[in-house]
């Protein structure tokens, strides 16, 4: 028993993360009805800006950094450092790469899927696909292949955990998730609650008509690009600080937290949260009760979400569209 | 490829393509080993993006997972091989094998619309090298394997006994060539047409009493034969295979390539697989940037800006006549 509350809380915590980068997926999906495959990338320049703000530069010893292990040389520390107070604490470096991404996705709307508008959702996707090669491309360019360290928010010692039901729960699951509750209350409310939440809904639905009836389209599409991409360096941020920071490691993410966003229904941020839950509890129960080898625990989900796609082509909470032949 | 060879292009056409048959079959006299064993490698990828090209230009579907069928395709070949089946009879079924394996992928896109099919083949090819550690008789596992082409001798009148890579070339190219007749007047029958007609709306298709399953699960599963074809091709040439060669930026350049290459026109194919040899190429020799991919993704960017129809669609726009060529959208 102890042993499943202990995977149970394992796969929460992976939960989480599927579930912010799923609410972010949901949530520009409400503004902009695409799927955005470049999402995890955009984050992870986010990612990597924050570890920029927080690493010192080549040359500060590394017991001023506050931590040991193995460090590589960030790229652009040295240029960050001239900054007042460099290098800056966890939390305002966190800040630094959500906003940093939020900016280059509005300055991505603006660049490429502003001209885009006109075109089918086919070639929509299709920019979303270069953009994920792209910066896949760019970031490992700046910043190298090598994987890096990074520091955790919520207290992250072996020791730091609260026994639940015999299992350990750690802080670092708590954190995550409320910092999931704050968002899903923050989405919640602008999507629901505020006149830009009823302007995605315009929007979609049809875009010409919202702009003629005085929504500022352009405006609303760059709030709800910041909002998603400014979740996706969250997100980086917290898988970055349970695993490592690597060019890449957002691909295998994004797609489960994508499956996550499918199995909720893709335009409902609640389905969101439960596809979360339910990808980050097949992935640690699955391999756990079953021959089925660890380290292919990326599989369970996806088989979950294409067995209910089959039954269920809008997943759990999504709103079945009506096509007019 | 879709249009009835019936227009005043397709003398100009006849004669270009047996232009390039012809300087394909000379070939092997005019260059030597390395460079010809380099075009036999672009001959096989033309196949890879054929398979794409044609799966995305006729459906409409998006697949970032045809890199997985390339590598189930030469995987299927070396154990085909250790069984001490023959050459041609090994191509042929690892070919099967990629086919049906595209077929079962493409089932769950029979339920949904949109781009869910590039969700589900983006998982498959993420997947598909740890998947393939672990089947290590299979695959080798993590080290690889090597591939045993035995008895796979020229004929004796081609009298190539010395000159294995000219014979590996000569079947390429035969293989290919093939393929592309077969895609050819598949897409002028009345399958291609069907197919054609679901993708430009679905609807009105099933109501005319086509089987829309039945022409996107079937599309796909040419489609993805094809990059087995490729795969098994690929595991004679160069007879080392590694799983983590198939991975998913495999998968997206070879997604990239056929879009950028353009879509709807098996030059484009050509052309897609030239870009997916080229554009390493060239950043390796101009020393440019570590990994090609960001080149590869602001390529399409580029493309689906300015060109609609992929670089073959910029080409025609030069020529007197605009061709009434498929837009891209």
């Amino acid at each position: 028993m102890d042993l499943f509350i202990q995977r149970c809380f394992d796969g929460l915590f992976n939960g989480a993360i599927y579930a912010s980068l799923a609410l972010a997926l949901v949530m520009l999906f409400r503004a902009t009805g695409l799927l955005n495959f470049a999402l995890g990338e955009i984050g992870m320049v986010g990612g990597y800006t924050s570890l920029v703000m927080l690493t010192p530069a080549v040359g500060v010893s590394a017991a001023a950094a506050g931590g040991g292990g193995f460090r590589f040389p960030v790229a652009g520390t040295s240029f960050a450092s001239r900054l007042p107070g460099h290098p800056y604490p966890v939390l305002v470096a966190i800040a630094v790469g959500v906003l940093t991404s939020a900016l280059l996705g509005v300055l991505l709307q603006r660049l490429v899927l502003y001209r885009l508008r006109n075109r089918s959702d086919f070639v929509k996707v299709n920019a979303t696909i270069a953009l994920l090669l792209a910066l896949t491309g760019l970031v490992s360019e700046v910043w190298g292949g090598a994987a890096q360290r990074y520091p955790s928010v919520f207290p992250n010692e072996p020791t730091d955990y609260v026994n639940v039901f015999g299992g350990r729960l750690r802080y670092t699951t708590l954190g995550a998730w409320a910092v999931q509750l704050f968002l899903l209350l923050l989405l919640g409310v602008l999507i629901n609650r505020t006149k830009t939440g009823l302007a995605f809904r315009a929007i979609t639905s049809n875009a010409e008509a919202a702009s003629l009836m005085g929504i500022r389209v352009q405006r609303t599409l760059a709030i709800g690009w910041a909002v998603s991409c400014g979740i996706g360096a969250l997100a980086v941020s917290l898988v970055a600080a349970s695993t490592i920071l690597r060019p890449g490691m957002m691909v295998t993410v994004l797609i489960l937290a994508f499956a996550a966003a499918t199995i909720g229904g893709l335009d409902s941020p609640k389905g969101a949260v439960v596809g979360g839950v339910i990808v980050g509890l097949t992935q640690s129960l699955v391999p756990g009760y079953t021959p089925f080898p660890s380290e292919l625990a990326v599989v369970p989900p996806f088989l979950v979400m294409t067995i209910l796609l089959m039954f269920r082509p809008t997943g759990l909470f999504g709103t079945s569209r009506v096509v007019r032949v | 490829m879709s249009r009835p060879p019936q227009s005043q292009n397709s003398r100009a056409r006849l004669a270009a393509t047996a232009a390039a048959l012809g300087a394909a079959v000379l070939l092997p006299v005019i260059v030597n080993r390395g460079l010809l064993e380099d075009f036999s490698r672009v001959f096989v990828l033309i196949l890879a993006v054929l398979g794409v090209n044609l799966l995305t230009s006729t459906t409409g579907l998006i697949s970032l997972g045809h890199g997985v069928f390339v590598g189930i395709g030469a995987f299927a070949m070396a154990n085909l091989l250790d069984e001490n089946i023959p050459v041609i009879v090994a191509l042929v079924l690892a070919t099967a094998v990629a086919g049906f394996a595209g077929m079962i992928v493409s089932l769950p896109a029979l339920r949904v619309r949109g781009p869910y099919l590039a969700l589900i083949t983006l998982g498959l090819s993420v997947m598909f090298p740890p998947i393939g550690r672990r089947l290590g008789k299979i695959t080798g596992s993590a080290l690889g394997r090597s591939v045993e082409v035995d008895g796979f001798d020229p004929p004796d009148f081609l009298r190539l006994d010395e000159r294995p890579h000219i014979w590996n070339y000569v079947v390429c190219l035969t293989v290919v060539a093939a393929w592309f007749l077969l895609t050819r007047n598949l897409l002028n029958s009345r399958i291609g047409r069907a197919i054609r007609a679901t993708k430009d709306h679905e609807h009105a298709a099933a109501a005319f009493g086509i089987n829309i399953s039945m022409a996107k699960t079937g599309t796909f599963g040419i489609s993805a034969a094809m990059a087995g074809t490729a795969g098994a091709l690929q595991a004679i040439i160069d007879p080392y295979l590694n799983t983590n060669d198939y991975d998913w930026t495999l998968s997206l350049k070879l997604y990239t390539s056929a879009v950028i290459g353009g879509l709807g026109s098996l030059l484009g194919a050509v052309v897609g697989a030239v870009i997916y040899v080229g554009l390493p190429w060239l950043n390796e020799v101009l020393g440019l940037l570590d990994s090609p991919s960001l080149a590869f993704g602001l390529g399409l960017l580029v493309v689906i800006m300015v060109a609609p129809n992929g670089v073959v669609g910029l080409l025609a726009r030069f020529k007197k006549k605009p061709r009434s060529s498929q837009d891209g959208d």
